[in-house]
């Protein structure tokens, strides 16, 4: 499975972790959309705590944690 | 005594309140993150603290901003924190820096500083803060928020930075959301990051990215890890 982990806005209306199955999902991109979140409403990506870009690939038993901007004072 | 109740707390003690009086901390921004930060701090005699802003006060600051009062409109922030600041523990050392930080000037700014605290409300400022900090190895607290949520993080040349997590790409659109009670609650967590610093202690949030959910009332901490390509740290070897 690949764990979802969503912060911050991200939040509100979606669940803060999912599980999905890894054979449907090549890339964080396609796991972006999966949640309809667009490309740019995310400011951080995190593969396994590594910054990654959108259409790095994902496989099973990655956690994936996903940002929008933060960071107002 | 001023500081007896902290002096009971063990990793503190007489000699850790030594270290607090002889400490130097920068604090960059004067908005709502830095009213905690810069409360606490004074509150718990940190001998030094700077504190670097060009901004004025403004009604809209007065939400989460409580250094500030009605009266303090259109002053310069930094001028009015010296005055409540100093009226608050006369102990300390408070040099106020009106002016805006760029590439040119962060180094000398933050030169003799233990620890930087970043409060600022922008992630060009941030970024500049984060190599500076990494350029001179001082150790800087993070912290931002947006609505009911924030985070936290603290930041050292060993482990990884804004950059590490590609925080540049973020785009705010100001004004950003903010609610003055969650502010409180990051920036007294940055308050709390640098006196562990300041200490010693262990457990300080190097590489880990706690997230505050003021909605559902949870902490929650993203382990993150140091990016090889991370110009920033290139930058420094």
């Amino acid at each position: 499975m690949i764990e979802v982990r969503l912060f911050a806005t991200f939040r509100e209306g979606r669940d803060k972790i999912s599980y999905l199955e890894p054979q449907g999902y090549h890339t964080a991109a396609e796991i972006i959309h999966y949640f309809r979140i667009a490309d740019d409403e995310v400011a951080i990506c995190l593969i396994n705590g590594r910054h990654s870009k959108l259409d790095s690939s994902v496989k099973d038993g990655d956690v994936i944690a996903l940002f929008p901007p933060v960071g107002g004072g | 005594m001023r500081y007896e109740r902290q002096i009971l707390i063990k990793q503190v003690s007489e000699a850790g309140q030594k270290i607090l009086a002889n400490s130097n901390v920068c604090v960059i921004g004067s908005g709502g993150l830095a009213s905690p930060v810069l409360t606490y701090l004074a509150c718990a005699g940190v001998g030094t603290l700077s504190l670097i802003d060009y901004d004025t006060v403004t009604d809209s600051n007065l939400n989460r901003q409580f250094l500030y009062q009605e009266k303090d409109i259109g002053k310069p922030k930094v001028q009015i924190a010296n005055e409540v600041l100093s009226a608050f523990n006369p102990e300390i050392i408070f040099h106020p820096i009106y002016q805006k930080i760029d590439k040119t000037n962060i180094t000398e700014m933050i030169k003799d500083a233990d620890v930087v605290i970043d409060c600022v409300d922008n992630v060009e400022t941030r970024m500049i803060v984060n190599r500076a900090c990494l350029q001179q190895n001082i150790p800087l607290v993070e912290g931002g928020v947006n609505g009911f949520y924030g985070f936290v993080f603290a930041i050292k040349q060993e482990y990884p930075c804004l950059e590490c997590i590609g925080y540049g790409n973020t785009k705010l659109k100001p004004p950003t959301a903010a609610l003055g009670a969650v502010v409180g609650v990051i920036g007294s967590l940055q308050a709390v990051e640098c006196i562990k610093i300041l200490l010693g202690l262990e457990g300080v949030l190097y590489g880990k990215l706690l997230n505050y959910d003021g909605l559902i009332g949870s902490f929650e901490t993203v382990e993150i890890q140091k990016n090889d390509m991370c110009e920033a740290h290139l930058f420094v070897n």
